[in-house]
């Protein structure tokens, strides 16, 4: 398969900053995900390949093109920045049709154009209220529909999942997914696994400005499931629910957290941990405040491959 | 997309957005103040023309010339690019299939008409209030052409210096405002020709009045902004004033598109 977007040997820093180290990759069509914690130099990546900025080593590609002032190439590309930034004082319509004048379009094209868009995202009602009274998630839904809107064969979204509600992530899922059925490549980035892994099988994963590893997710799964997930539940009483998981065979280790009302464990077993903590509250009346499994122990997971 | 059209899509969007923003509103009521000190001077003339028809137009250029179109060049035209990095809105133009010079050109066309307009409303208004009493004569509107094309070649050159200045620097508002009531204000009064490191200087040598040797004032009797003026013969003065909006823009444009604006994450 031909790659979409290539970079060979790519190396980019900021000042003494090491954002991206000699990255080589190639991206083919379909969705993959750029998988790595914050800072690790997904943006860096998404900026280069978006020639918003030059490479200090290496070069990039989309469609064996270069993407550096080449506006040429702009036309096949949709991107969605992670910020939350926005021309505040216009509304959705004016946005998206602000940006689509860019193509060239005429007034009906750039009118049409922008009302499937802002369809697609379900933002036809709002579009004509100033984008600085949109909620996040119309803001993300927002930039979504002018990365889209001029039809682009190559999304590149940068964290597009963050901050939606679940219900906000759910149709964006599935908007990505209709872009791959519709054969166009998108890369997206993210550092929640779980999020990655409702989009696609394949994965980048990054580290500290270097490609870890690469391929189907499955690998990363297995390396999870080898390591024990971190689970914090907050309740009324952590000593109480601590006395009650003594022996239990599907845990490894439990502390208590600094603020005195947190039980952390760590187990291999998670769903069979989940399915005896069910059992200890009810049976106990122990009141649980909050149940998180942060980064899914994405972060042990680097680790590991780092110190791999 | 040809370049000319990129440039006016580029300027047809900013003109837009330019008329949204709070800067512009800010600055609309800025130039009210010209407008009200006018009604303000009518009053105390009591129609009476002449002398203090003059010195009152005088002291409005002077707001025009060494105020206004200098605080709204500063501010219109370090955000041509500074504000698109400042706000991280830079990824929405230049993910575009724009060259990156029609960005520079068609800010700077739309930022720089947007001026024209407020400037010209607030000029035309407050002028022609103060010399109410002499509309039936010629050189009246002969003098406002003159005034108003004055301030038009003055925010061409302020605005492509600080766009210049935008693309260039971090901090460029403090440098413009160095540069703007600093430099200009100071330089302008050197004697000999390094006054001629000034924008004002020529901005006044296109005045429609000159001071003639002997006679500092022009024979006008106020002399507010002649003084200390050793005037370039107009066609130098345009055409100076050409070469430095042009050569700055063609800087700005240059370093807009070989410059990497990083973000400091």
């Amino acid at each position: 398969m031909t790659a979409v977007i290539a970079a060979s040997s790519l190396s980019k820093w900021y000042g003494n900053v090491l954002g991206l180290n000699d990255v080589t990759l190639e991206i083919e069509d379909g969705v993959t995900g750029l998988l790595g914690p914050n800072g690790a130099g997904k943006s860096t990546f998404m900026k280069l390949i978006t020639g918003q900025m030059k490479p200090n080593i290496g070069a990039v590609t989309v469609r064996g093109q270069r993407v550096w002032n080449n506006p040429d190439i702009f036309p096949a590309i949709g991107f969605c920045p992670e910020q939350d930034v926005f021309y505040e004082d216009i509304t959705g319509w004016e946005f998206v049709t602000g940006l689509l004048r860019f193509y060239g379009y005429s007034r009906a094209e750039i009118e049409e154009r922008a009302a499937r868009a802002l369809a697609i995202v379900d933002l036809t009602e709002a579009k004509d209220r100033l984008i600085r009274g949109y909620s996040r998630g119309m803001r993300q839904r927002a930039k979504f529909a002018q990365a889209v809107a001029h039809d682009p064969d190559i999304l590149i979204l940068d964290e597009p999942l963050s901050g939606l509600d679940p219900l906000g992530k759910r149709k964006l899922i599935r908007l990505i997914k209709e872009f791959k059925d519709q054969g166009r490549t998108v890369l997206v980035s993210s550092h929640v696994l779980p999020e990655i892994e409702a989009l696609t099988s394949r994965i980048v994963l990054i580290h500290q400005g270097k490609i870890l590893a690469q391929g189907d997710i499955s690998v990363v799964r297995e390396l999870i499931e080898a390591h024990p997930h971190q689970i914090s539940v907050r309740s009324s009483d952590p000593r109480a629910l601590a006395a009650r998981f003594v022996g239990d065979p599907s845990i490894q280790k439990m502390t208590f957290g600094d603020d005195g009302r947190t039980l952390v464990v760590e187990t291999h077993k998670r769903d069979e941990f989940f399915g005896r903590l069910t059992d200890v509250v009810l049976g106990a009346a122990i009141e649980v405040e909050e149940i998180s499994s942060p980064d899914d122990n994405l972060q042990a997971v680097f680790a590991y491959l780092v110190g791999k | 997309m040809t370049a000319a059209s990129a440039v006016r899509q580029v300027f047809g969007f900013f003109g837009f957005l330019g008329r949204r923003t709070g800067k512009t509103r800010v600055f609309a009521i800025l130039g009210l103040i010209p407008i009200v000190l006018a009604v303000v001077a009518r009053v105390i003339l009591h129609g009476r023309t002449g002398l203090m028809a003059d010195v009152s137009t005088e002291i409005l250029m002077v707001f025009f010339l060494q105020f206004y179109i200098v605080i709204l060049a500063l501010f219109y035209g370090t955000s041509v690019a500074a504000e698109e990095v400042e706000n991280r809105t830079l990824a929405y133009l230049i993910t575009r299939p724009l060259p990156k010079p029609a960005i520079i050109l068609g800010k700077f066309a739309a930022y720089s008409t947007l001026m024209f307009v407020l400037v010209a409303v607030s000029l035309a208004l407050s002028y022609f209030v103060i010399n109410a009493g002499r509309l039936g004569e010629l050189d009246v509107y002969w003098t406002f052409l003159r005034y108003i094309g004055v301030l038009g070649l003055g925010i061409l050159a302020y605005t492509a210096f600080f766009a210049f200045l935008g693309t260039l620097l971090k901090r460029a508002i403090i440098v413009g405002l160095i540069f703007g009531f600093g430099w200009e204000n100071v330089i302008q009064y050197f004697p000999g020709s390094t006054q001629r490191f000034s924008i004002v200087h020529y901005l006044k040598s296109l005045l429609p009045y000159q001071p003639v040797r002997g006679v500092p004032s022009g024979g006008r009797g106020v002399a507010l902004l002649l003084f200390r003026l050793e005037p370039t013969k107009p066609w130098i003065a345009i055409l100076a004033l050409a070469v430095i909006t042009a050569a700055l823009l063609v800087l700005a444009c240059w370093l807009f598109r070989t410059k990497e604006y990083l973000f400091e994450e």
